[in-house]
């Protein structure tokens, strides 16, 4: 619903574990398997030698340190800013607007979604059937879209929670004028578990 | 039109778990990590003693891995690999989330399988007169599990209950279709 990049997640998650998999093993048949060992000690001398030749061959000013680490300290820098960046840009994509339509001479119309949101939630919270409901509105694809969150008392069948809710959903698209995207979702949890079941049928 | 792959969109997204947590944790503790070598970068290019351990230091003690001591590090590298392999299947799962679609006119609609099996369990005990609490029904992608535990003395007409229960599911309108599975226990419980 909302417009978190969930390849981007599955990406980072792909690449930590590679990576995590590729040192770990990396370290462990370094110190179990004799050849790999002996290769690593090998190559460990000319290594050695060819950094601190980078770090000597990259002065910085007179200052007789190498640019070398400044430069991987921008890079990290870098890094955490684009990984804050990332995390803090989950979960977004909400709308304050549902309508707003330029019509002609006489101006343009904007309706909040605070007054789709009040309206549903308000018909709704009359209702025994649910514990609770929640309504909020989201962009997708650029359109508003109605995102309508019910908790359902212990019992209450799901094609009549759909069916009050598509009701109410039609009553707004009367008073609006048109129909906005929406979508249901139907749950139970821990609250449905204790309230105790409803004498509906 | 835009609605319908709206619909689409908003169906498929809240099938599957969007992996915000884990790739939140991932992306902090690598925040973490980053700060704690940049600010050791740091404190070396101003000549002070590092905090734990000075980059040169790093460097060094990786590649002399080998003379390490073989038990710290084949243990860290398998606790590497095992979180590792965690995360990509994490990353590479599809992670459906227990709910289910419902065939509905106006909005998409999906539902959590515990509401179904909530709404089933009602009808199920109601249909073999059977106390609600000793009556659980498990719902997952394709079959809802009965589980009917008899009061001592009263008879439960299995293929009463399986009737009810698939009358019920084929009102629902669930886009996957759900068959039923009905369980009776040998044993009754006494009263209830």
């Amino acid at each position: 619903m909302n417009s978190t990049n969930r390849g981007l997640n599955r990406l980072l998650l792909l690449v930590v574990g590679l990576l995590l998999v590729a040192v770990g093993s990396a370290a462990a048949t370094a110190v179990l398997l004799p050849s790999v060992r002996d290769g690593w000690k090998a190559s460990a001398d000319p290594i050695r030698d060819q950094v601190a030749s980078w770090l000597q061959a990259t002065p910085l000013g007179g200052t007789g340190v190498s640019w070398i680490m400044p430069a991987v300290l921008v890079v990290i820098v870098l890094a955490v800013v684009l990984l804050v960046a990332f995390a803090l840009r989950q979960g977004r994509g909400r709308t304050g607007t549902v309508v707003d339509e330029s019509v002609g001479e006489h101006g343009q119309t904007v309706i909040s979604s605070k007054v789709a949101e009040e309206a549903i939630q308000d018909a709704l919270s009359a209702r025994p059937e649910f514990v609770a409901s929640h309504v909020t509105t989201y962009r997708v694809k650029r359109t508003p879209t109605l995102k309508v969150s019910v908790t359902c008392r212990r019992g209450v069948s799901p094609a009549d929670a759909s069916a009050i809710v598509e009701s109410n959903l039609r009553a707004l698209d009367q008073l609006l004028g048109r129909e906005l995207p929406a979508l249901v979702q139907i749950s139970g949890g821990f609250r449905a578990r204790v309230s105790g079941s409803t004498r509906l049928q | 039109m835009s609605t319908a792959s709206v619909r689409r969109r908003v169906t498929r997204r809240e099938l599957h778990s969007p992996r915000s947590t884990a790739a939140i944790v991932v992306a902090v503790l690598l925040v973490l990590a980053l700060a704690w070598v940049g600010t050791e970068i740091v404190i070396a290019l101003l000549g002070l003693p590092a905090l734990l351990v000075a980059p040169a230091d790093m460097f060094a003690s990786a590649v002399n891995l080998p003379e390490a001591p073989a038990g710290i590090v084949v243990a860290a590298g398998a606790v590497a690999v095992v979180l590792g392999l965690v995360l990509i299947v994490l990353g590479l799962a599809p992670g459906r989330r227990p709910r289910h679609v419902l065939e509905t006119e106006r909005a998409a609609t999906v539902v959590d399988n515990e509401v179904v099996a909530s709404a089933l369990a009602r009808h199920a005990s109601l249909a073999a007169d059977v106390d609600p609490d000793h009556t659980t029904v498990s719902v997952s992608k394709r079959v809802a599990v009965v589980d009917l535990v008899p009061t001592s003395g009263v008879p439960v007409d299995r293929a009463d209950v399986t009737e009810a229960v698939d009358r019920e599911l084929a009102g629902y309108g669930l886009r996957q279709k759900v068959s039923s599975r009905v369980r009776v226990r040998e044993n009754g419980k006494v009263g209830a």
